[in-house]
């Protein structure tokens, strides 16, 4: 079993913090353009903020599928084991989402 | 627009305080603006979300966030924070604003109480294990090293911090922060950057949930998400100019102010 390089974490973490800086900028345009929409009485307001908060809520999500494939490539055992059960937790998430909303 | 005044000021004293702004936007919108507690909980986990991830975006790759650390501890949080969110489903409103009220009175109480240690060695040949790390140390201007220690608590305390989170719409650093740097052996700093790393997936959890059963209304999450952004850029500035025991002592009352309200709301 290897263990990831520091180098390799620091590359894993650069990624991060690309993935991270593109999912708030892009989720803070939807939500401003969805308020300014609603503002105007427009009927795409919805769309967009409806966008804007997924991709808010999916910026975290999209983190830890990075490292995931990232530990997965290093052949990391264990931390690729962590993300995946991390990975699981929010799918465990999203399922109860829907289950929630299909009572709705 | 009210909701993205009140998102600005918890963002302010969320910010300036060092921890997030849920603690107050919930009551703010709760008490104040007659949300539900579980949609003022929905509405905080968004804040939460963008807040860790506009803070740690320009910090991940630097010393203070321990990323191996957060993975494991994610796995605990996000555990915790699934559950709470379906438990907040299932029990009643006044239960959750009890439970408000009394986590509200335990921070202001250890925010009063609380010392920090130092946890670190300049002794550099020690190996910090896989995770541990070398940080540098403002105080001495050296490299300092430190080790991870009780890891099974830390554990624990991140699956507590998890389920909080997600029952009560705040972050849960305020509950995680103080065990690993008490008991853990993990500077302040470290431990403070790497909680706030972990608090958008642990938020991203619970969010999920609130949004599955209609309770995350967008257009005010919209508005208390930017409110709380502007508010976090004004306290990070605001809170280098202010006593660090003034700003403790101003959290420690507020917070108390905010447990009595909760609490009479929730026996009424």
């Amino acid at each position: 079993m290897s263990v990831t390089s520091d180098e390799e974490v620091l590359r894993l973490e650069r990624q991060i913090g690309v993935v991270l800086r593109i999912g708030i900028a892009a989720s803070t345009l939807c939500l401003v353009a969805g308020l300014g929409l609603r503002a105007l009485k427009s009927t795409a307001a919805d769309g967009f903020l409806g966008v804007g908060i997924v991709v808010l809520i999916a910026t975290p999500a999209a983190r830890v599928a990075l490292s995931l494939v990232s530990f997965l490539k290093e052949r990391d055992r264990l931390f690729a084991l962590l993300t995946a059960i991390v990975l699981a937790e929010l799918g465990a998430s999203v399922v109860a989402a829907l289950i929630f909303h299909a009572k709705l | 627009m009210i909701i993205f005044l009140a998102g600005i000021a918890a963002g302010i004293l969320g910010a300036a305080l060092g921890i997030g702004g849920g603690v107050f936007l919930v009551p703010l919108l709760n008490l104040g603006l007659g949300f539900s507690i579980t949609a003022a909980a929905a509405i905080s986990l968004a804040t939460v979300i963008a807040t860790s991830t506009t803070v740690t975006a320009g910090r991940v790759g630097g010393e203070l966030i321990n990323v191996r650390l957060a993975m494991v501890l994610e796995s605990a949080t996000a555990a915790g924070s699934v559950l709470g969110g379906v438990t907040a489903q299932l029990i009643a409103q006044s239960t959750l604003q009890k439970m408000f009220g009394l986590v509200a009175a335990i921070v202001a109480l250890t925010t009063l109480a609380r010392s920090s240690r130092r946890n670190v060695t300049h002794d550099v040949t020690l190996d910090p294990g896989i995770l541990g790390a070398r940080i540098h140390d403002d105080d001495t201007g050296q490299t300092a090293v430190y080790r991870v220690r009780r890891l099974p608590l830390a554990v624990a305390a991140s699956f507590v911090a998890g389920n909080i989170s997600s029952l009560l719409g705040i972050g849960g650093g305020i509950v995680k922060v103080p065990v690993l740097n008490a008991w853990c052996g993990i500077p302040l700093r470290a431990a403070a950057a790497t909680s706030a790393f972990m608090i958008g997936v642990t938020a991203t959890g619970g969010a999920l949930i609130y949004y599955g059963s209609g309770q995350l209304v967008p257009s005010a999450a919209a508005a208390a998400v930017l409110g709380v952004q502007v508010g976090s850029w004004a306290g990070i500035r605001a809170a280098g100019k202010v006593p660090v025991r003034v700003l403790k002592l101003t959290l420690s009352a507020v917070l108390a102010v905010v447990s009595i309200l909760m609490l009479v709301r929730g026996f009424q």
